[in-house]
């Protein structure tokens, strides 16, 4: 035991010492210590403190003005805050992954709302739910209400799809939707065709048939 | 020159009796016999002690003249190869040839995935690509365009999840992955890309 909060007690001011080492000559110096202080309160907390470092260095790298990275620094970690805080109401128990709180304050700034979170984390309330979360946001970013996109993907996910097989059924709504159908007659020949769904990819400007940023090799199961 | 007489000739070649001649040819052939006796005799020692003496003398050649002369020596290979088997061979080498690379020969670890950045960027010097996989630092990953098309890309390991990118081309121009599919607000007022990258080895997010 005295072990451990002695490492505790060490590991503290080491991880600072990182901090200020990593945005040191990346970020302007007369808001480090401002950065610093940032990113060890979201540390304290228990958020991915790590995504407001890329913050500032972004920021940084961006040649964006002091002011301004201190700014989009504390924005985000009010948006972490956030983004946590929902999934413990959706009945998450604390603490919740910072790897979790991460994805979910990504689909958040890509458009999906509140309740629509809640309805994922209640609908899958022990496993991982990054891809539903995005798959969501994919829809809802083309246009689909949230409502509407939610009860496609969580349909998937009852008859037992997960991961990039969520994402494919997005993807298959957005193409039905871009040959020309309605939004509701898309979704609803998705739904008809779940849990067999295939996309075809768009091509890339090389003539290859893959997304243009293609993702990982697949894993079917 | 010194001609022999016709009746020596005719005696050594055994046509005639050497008591046919006179005393002074019988001594002629005689001296003659006693000549090619010693001839035949000298020739055949010196023979055996020249093969002798030369192999004895002779300074061992180095390693690398033998091996030189090896090398140079012409030598006949035979290979005896039944018909199946050459056509099981060129069979082999056609399909290593038209058969596509597998998709990745990356070595990935546990929660890695493969993106693949490509982007239509003609006429530009240099693209990077920059994100929060790389500190957002342009000279950390560099697209390629090999065949000078204006298609530039690379493939990189990154961790699964969500990460944001942008493009830099020409070491100055930020610009947003015009294929990406999904973007967000970079709170800087620009937008950023985002990548999803799936784990190599586990089939959810």
């Amino acid at each position: 035991m005295r072990l451990q909060l002695l490492l505790l007690c060490l590991a503290s001011p080491m991880a600072a010492q990182s901090v200020r080492a990593r945005l040191e000559g990346r970020v302007p110096a007369e808001v480090i210590p401002t950065i610093d202080s940032l990113v060890q309160t979201a540390a304290a907390e228990s958020l991915p403190a790590e995504l407001l470092v890329q913050k500032a260095i972004e920021g940084g790298a961006k040649h964006v003005a002091p002011e301004y990275i201190v700014v989009a620094v504390r924005v985000n970690l009010d948006q972490l805050r956030r983004a946590r805080n929902m999934l413990v109401d959706g009945g998450d128990k604390p603490p919740t992954t910072a790897e979790e709180v991460a994805t979910l304050n990504t689909a958040l700034k890509r458009g999906l709302a509140p309740p629509t979170v809640a309805r994922i984390v209640e609908a899958l309330p022990a496993e991982p739910r990054s891809a539903a979360f995005h798959a969501v946001a994919d829809l809802v970013g083309h246009g689909f209400d949230q409502d509407s996109a939610a009860d496609l993907i969580l349909a998937a996910a009852s008859m037992g799809l997960r991961g990039e097989r969520l994402l494919d059924v997005a993807d298959k709504a957005i193409l039905e939707l871009q040959s020309g159908r309605g939004y509701t007659e898309a979704l609803g020949t998705v739904q008809s065709q779940l849990p067999q769904v295939s996309t075809t990819k768009v091509p890339d400007p090389s003539g290859q048939a893959v997304r243009p940023v293609q993702q990982a090799p697949r894993s079917r199961p | 020159m010194k001609f022999l007489d016709p009746r020596v000739h005719r005696v050594l070649d055994g046509e005639e009796p050497r008591e046919s001649l006179d005393l002074a040819l019988r001594r002629q052939v005689e001296r003659l016999d006693q000549a090619a006796a010693l001839l035949a005799s000298s020739l055949e020692q010196a023979s055996v002690a020249d093969r002798v003496m030369t192999a004895i003398r002779r300074p061992a050649p180095a390693h690398t003249h033998r091996f030189i002369h090896w090398l140079v020596t012409p030598r006949a290979i035979v290979l005896r190869v039944r018909p199946a088997w050459s056509l099981a061979l060129a069979a082999g080498l056609l399909a290593a040839l038209l058969l596509p690379l597998p998709e990745s020969r990356v070595a990935l670890r546990e929660g890695e995935g493969i993106a693949q950045f490509v982007a239509r960027f003609p006429g530009a010097h240099s693209v990077a690509v920059v994100g929060s996989f790389n500190d957002w630092q342009p000279e950390s990953t560099r697209l390629e365009d090999p065949d000078h098309d204006g298609v530039w890309g690379a493939s990189v390991v990154l961790p699964a999840g969500a990460h944001e990118y942008m493009f830099v081309v020409d070491g100055e121009r930020w610009i947003a992955d015009p294929l990406a599919e999904r973007f967000v607000q970079d709170d800087y007022g620009r937008e950023n890309s985002v990548v999803l990258v799936q784990p190599a080895r586990v089939s959810h997010l």
